[in-house]
């Protein structure tokens, strides 16, 4: 059986995994930098860059030890690098950390697409999964409604035409003095309040698959300009909902459309969110489908979603050669 | 001892070979491709040439900086990757000391001004005292290479500079009376690969930024994806 390590180094998780190709994790290791950006209220890339630097070595030392092998001259087949979309100054470290482990051990490398790894997620929790489903990819940096037809094969329906929904979320969290980052804390304060305390309108509600949350943010801020006495836990309840309502409603058209889906998954950051959990499950229980909410680890960022993900390109498109160069902005679009 | 070794802080990419029957080779990567593109290629191309694999190597020796941010991240993620990869050792070098010791090969003594391109109209910049060896007479620091100038002109003791900072702001380098320039843009890969042979084995290599982070990032942040 082939084993893949795995790096992920896009954002602010300095992350390393071993996967074997029955999608068994044997290892998995995730370093946050989101400490050193807290007080700047977002990731700084500088900043970024340096942790994965000084991290990277340990964390897959760690990973390949934990997964027992040894890691000067380790039984790894493949190794699997997130080469796109990203931090450029985030990505180049990882990107060029796998390039010398793969000449180190004689071995192939296979650039990985960030959001095809987010869609392979669910994959290394349920590896029963049937086809065609859909799934809603939110994080940070992206909000995406994705139609695929089988692992790898993938259509983008509809995309953030503005802001993610995380970014919305942190921002809203900037605007009512929470601290970064601000989905969780959001999601915890809404638990205590009442989703409809606050009216916000929620937008885009034509029969296409985009979204729209950057006009919910403005909404937030002069609906509690007016209203100043409201509660805090009021307010990120009434936002949540209208997030989740503006998602849900897109999903919801999506099954509608689609009559012949099998199931329906979250992936990224924002599907810890416990609204957004909610009511996935209650539309797949309405429309008779499966539904697939990842566990808290495989939602945010790791390397063993890269290393499925991984395994597929590799598989199906060979390895990628050493003069790869990393791709700040590689739409899942252009993924073949 | 096979060594090999990399450098990456200046727009050029340089690697070197030494091998334990004597045989040594230095290359600058005379391309247009970007460090990341043309790095590990190089590197095994290198490798394949002189019959040797990555396991064979007994140490790595990485330019760890003051240099261009991005190349060195490549390179030092890089030299991180195959010393991690094999358990061989790893030696971290500046590219000042590695400018020196360029100038003090080529016979030139006396007091040198190293300075390395910072981009942002900064250099690099620290001072040797060239005679048998080679000293360093002050810690590396980032300036203004109208500083620089400025100063020693004043100075009037016989100087000689040397690198790619001193390259970008040639006319105000030669100016100095006292002055005169030693033209070298890329840090010397022999040297890299005398100091690796030499220098004493690190389990970690530091990059040498002289820049703090946030000054660097100018407060802009992006979201976490
Ligand atoms: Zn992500």
């Amino acid at each position: 059986m082939a084993l893949v390590l795995a790096i992920e180094t896009s954002c602010d998780d300095t992350a390393a995994a071993v996967v074997d190709s029955a999608l068994h994790v044997h290892s998995s290791v995730i370093e946050s930098s989101i400490d050193l950006h807290r007080p700047f209220g977002g990731v700084v890339p500088e900043l970024a860059g340096r942790a994965h630097l000084s991290t990277i070595g340990p964390v897959v030392r760690r990973a390949l030890v934990d997964a027992g092998l040894n890691p000067h001259a380790p039984a790894i087949d493949v190794v699997a690098v997130t080469s796109g979309p990203g931090l450029i100054g985030s990505l180049l470290i990882g990107l060029s950390a796998a390039k010398a482990f793969a000449l180190a051990w004689e071995v192939p490398f296979v650039g990985v697409n960030h959001l095809e790894g987010h869609l392979f997620a669910p994959l290394l929790e349920r590896p029963g999964l049937e086809w065609p489903m859909v799934t809603l990819l939110v994080s940070g940096g992206h909000s995406m409604l994705v139609l695929q037809h089988g692992p790898g094969v993938h259509e983008v329906l509809g995309e953030t035409i503005d802001d993610a929904a995380g970014e919305a979320y942190d921002k809203v969290a900037r605007w009512l003095g929470l601290p970064y980052p601000g989905g969780p804390e959001i999601d915890r304060l809404a638990a205590e309040g009442t989703p409809g305390a606050l009216k916000l309108p929620i937008s885009m509600t034509g029969d296409d698959f985009d979204f729209s949350f950057s006009g919910l943010k403005t909404a937030v801020v002069r609906a509690t300009e007016k209203n100043p006495d409201v509660a805090l836990a009021d307010v990120a309840s009434s936002f949540q909902a209208a997030v989740a309502e503006q998602l849900l409603r897109k999903l919801r058209r999506a099954l509608e459309v689609h009559s012949d889906l099998k199931g329906v998954a979250l992936a990224g950051g924002v599907a810890a969110n416990s609204a957004l959990r909610h009511g996935v499950e209650g539309l797949a229980g309405e429309f008779g489908v499966a539904s697939f909410l990842p566990s808290m680890a495989m939602c945010t960022d790791n390397a063993a979603m890269i290393a499925a993900a991984g395994l597929y390109r590799f598989a199906h498109g060979g390895p990628s050669d050493f003069s790869l160069s990393a791709r700040p902005n590689w739409p899942l679009s252009e993924v073949s | 001892m096979n060594i090999l070794a990399i450098e990456t802080a200046t727009p050029a990419c340089a690697l070197g070979l030494r091998t334990s029957d004597g045989f040594e080779v230095g290359w600058v990567v005379d391309d247009d491709r970007h460090h990341t593109e043309a790095l590990t290629s190089s590197i095994a191309r290198l490798l394949a040439e002189t019959h040797l694999r990555v396991r064979d190597l007994d140490r790595v020796v990485v330019d760890r900086g003051p240099g261009l941010f991005t190349g060195l991240r490549v390179g030092l993620a890089t030299a991180l990757g195959l010393s991690e990869g094999t358990g061989c050792a790893l030696v971290g070098v500046t590219s000042l000391e590695l400018l020196a010791h360029g100038v003090h090969e080529s016979g030139t003594r006396g007091t040198l001004v190293c300075a390395v391109d910072g981009r942002r109209g900064e250099v690099f910049v620290q001072t040797f005292a060239l005679d048998q060896g080679v000293t360093a007479l002050n810690d590396a620091a980032v300036a203004k290479p109208r500083d620089v100038v400025i100063e020693w002109a004043t100075s009037g003791a016989p100087v000689t500079f040397t690198g790619d900072g001193v390259e970008r702001y040639l006319r105000d380098f030669a100016a100095v009376p006292n002055g005169q320039v030693e033209r070298q843009l890329v840090p010397s890969i022999a040297a890299a690969l005398s100091l690796g042979v030499t220098r004493e084995t690190v389990s970690h290599v530091t990059p040498m930024y002289l820049r703090e982070a946030d000054a660097v990032a100018n407060f802009s942040t992006r979201q976490r994806s």
